[in-house]
């Protein structure tokens, strides 16, 4: 037995050797900022977070060689100064011309998310990126395409080999590796977090934003995470495209023009604002809050039916608070950056 | 490392070295799954069949999961029947005397929220929505004279795992005689799959497409289980 086991473990050892020395990932640990919940859906449980794998999600994140036309990466879309959002475009640019259906919001904190997209249709990280990498107006690619490229691409088998322990290239590598990119993009050092720990002070403007978003906007855009995670409808008009937001998923006349709270962390960058990017300053948001909403539409959530009423300097106010939910330590972190310069369509 | 190394090597050991405990209670059994329609086998493009309430239709694809084989313990095992590929599957049941048979056609929930699978569940197999999360449990495609989708087009992606709109169906068949699961014969267990009984009380007119989870893809689902039959066991 103790021969056959040896025997075994030197075949296994020999067959394993491609010339990349043994397999040996440095494991990692989501830092769980301090006073925040556990995250939501425990997406490293069957992901093992290794800097070895979050540096091969970082190649592929920003490789253009994920989409049809070998220059709409992920990264593309997902601008990091932008906290990886699109800056100041209401639509993001696709493949071949075409413009997404939707503003493509910032990537942050995504490892408390319980769903994904503005419609809460995608169910888990890992098979997110499908979406994107599949879709005519976002990267037009195949899966199939996509490993053949890759293999073909001599620089990659290192990093299979060093995240997963041999060079082999499959969707599922792929999906897990981006998973563990985008799940560590986590924002959590912005002046409203060092308030928090105590570290500074916020000034009186500040105080007061932070009371009227208290007031106003904490009950969807709840902290710590800016979001309760959930669906609602805040009083926007149906646009142009008819997007009736979480009713495309559920089939539910309940969730008609339901969209998934963003996040207003970092909100200063993510410019511009909802689902279709139709506000482009923070001032016409506040405006939509105190004066745009649509009071006819029976889906409205109930906390928006009281119409905000604030004055000029209130308004003001609470775009002071809402900036300092900026992080530059988040969108200048050199390790979420791409590791060589990429293209970027405008 | 060495835990690794030495679980691999155990794990071979105890499938091919072992005589005698594991494998003396398993018996391998093939599915081999018949796809019928007008009582014909039927053949990709070129051939037209009729709905039972008269619409042509040609079919050029159809495949579906089949999983939790077995009867009583389910098997983890998934398989990806493919009419027009791989239409026999293959596997390990526990051994034994079996007078029905029963498999789940579809993937269980969790396995719809469970992130990136690989294998028959391999997004590669083209039956995972991109767009809401979910496994088509079913997908039959071709044209139809009576679609008025474009280019005549019939798309059946049978899909959704959440509570309402569930899809899977526990398929439930008997056995002309009885199946002996043993180490010593590989039966083969030849199964009719009717395409007949997936257009009952359905219309190709009024749904020629159907790709989202929700009321039509779940009667689409309830009429599953008529579908099946065992022919013979070789
Ligand atoms: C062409 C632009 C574009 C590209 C390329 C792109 N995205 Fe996106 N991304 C979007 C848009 C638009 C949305 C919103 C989609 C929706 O809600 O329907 C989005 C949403 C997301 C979300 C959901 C965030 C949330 O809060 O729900 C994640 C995660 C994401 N993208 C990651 C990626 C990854 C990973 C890739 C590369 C595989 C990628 N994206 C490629 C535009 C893009
Ligand atoms: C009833 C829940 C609710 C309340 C209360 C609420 N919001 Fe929102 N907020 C949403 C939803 C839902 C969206 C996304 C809507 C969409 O895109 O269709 C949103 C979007 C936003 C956005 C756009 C963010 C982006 O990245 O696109 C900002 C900014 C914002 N809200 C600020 C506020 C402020 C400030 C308040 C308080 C005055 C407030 N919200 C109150 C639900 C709410």
């Amino acid at each position: 037995m103790t021969l056959v086991v040896a025997l075994m473990a030197a075949l296994l050892g020999a067959a394993k050797d491609d010339g990349f020395g043994p397999y040996k990932p440095t494991p990692l640990k989501l830092s769980i900022p301090k006073g925040w919940p556990k995250p939501n859906s425990d997406i490293f449980a069957k992901n093992k977070l290794t800097e070895e794998g979050f540096e091969l999600g970082r190649k592929l994140f920003y490789d253009g060689n994920l989409s049809k036309d070998g220059a709409t990466s992920c990264g593309s879309c997902h601008q990091q100064f932008a906290a990886f959002s699109t800056y100041d475009h209401d639509l993001s640019h696709g493949i071949n011309n075409t413009f997404t259906d939707r503003n493509a919001p910032s990537l942050v904190n995504l490892a408390w998310m319980t769903s994904y997209h503005w419609d809460g249709g995608i169910n888990h990280i890992e098979v997110q990126p499908l979406s994107p990498i599949t879709a005519h107006n976002e990267m037009g690619e195949t899966l199939e395409n996509i490993i053949a490229k890759l293999n073909a691409d001599s620089s990659y088998s290192r990093y299979f080999k060093a995240a997963f322990g041999d060079k082999a290239i499959t969707s599922q590598r792929i999906l897990k590796a981006l998973a563990q990119f985008t799940g560590s993009l986590i924002s959590s050092n912005s002046r409203y977090d060092q308030w928090k720990n105590g570290t500074l002070k916020f000034t009186p403007v500040e105080e007061s934003g932070y009371a009227l978003y208290k007031a106003n906007c904490s009950s969807c855009h709840r902290e710590p995470l800016f979001t309760d995670n959930s669906f609602h409808n805040n009083g926007l008009p149906l646009n142009r495209f008819g997007d009736a937001g979480r009713q495309r998923i559920t089939g539910l006349s309940s969730d008609s023009l339901k969209f998934k709270v963003p996040s207003l962390r970092n909100v200063q960058y993510s410019v511009p604002y909802m689902h279709d990017g139709r506000f482009n300053d923070l001032d016409k948001v506040i405006t939509h809050y105190t004066s745009g909403i649509n009071y006819l539409q029976p889906t409205l959530d109930s906390i928006l039916q009281k119409p905000i009423v604030f004055t000029e300097r209130q308004k003001l106010e609470l775009i002071y608070f809402l900036y300092t939910l900026t992080d530059t330590s988040f969108t200048k972190n050199k390790r979420f950056a791409p590791a060589q310069p990429i293209t970027i369509k405008h | 490392m060495i835990k690794r190394i030495l679980l691999q090597a155990f794990a071979i050991v105890a499938i091919c070295a072992l005589p005698g405990k594991l494998t003396a209670q398993n018996g391998k059994l093939i599915l081999k799954f018949v796809h019928l329609a007008n009582e014909k086998k039927i053949i990709r493009n070129d051939s037209v069949y009729s709905t039972p309430n008269g619409e042509p239709y040609t079919i050029s694809k159809l495949r579906y999961y089949v999983s939790e084989i077995g009867s009583g313990k389910p098997s983890r095992n998934i398989f990806l029947v493919d009419a027009f590929g791989p239409d026999s599957i293959e596997m390990k049941l526990p051994a034994g005397h079996y007078q029905q048979l029963s498999f789940l056609l579809g993937v269980d929930s969790l396995l719809n929220c469970s992130g990136a699978q690989d294998g028959a569940l391999d997004p590669l197999k083209d039956m995972f929505w991109t767009w809401n999360s979910g496994y088509v449990m079913f997908k039959l495609e071709g044209k139809s004279d009576s679609s008025h989708a474009d280019l005549n087009r019939i798309e059946q992606h049978i899909g959704g795992y959440k509570g309402e709109n569930k899809t899977m169906r526990r398929i439930t068949l008997n056995l002309p005689e009885k199946l002996v699961i043993d180490q010593k014969k590989t039966h083969t267990v030849v199964i009719e799959v009717d395409l007949d009984k997936y257009w009952n009380k359905a219309s190709i007119s009024a749904n020629p497409v159907i790709v989202i989870p929700g009321t039509l893809a779940k009667r689409a689902a309830d009429n599953f289980p008529l579908m099946f039959r065992v022919k013979s066991i070789l």
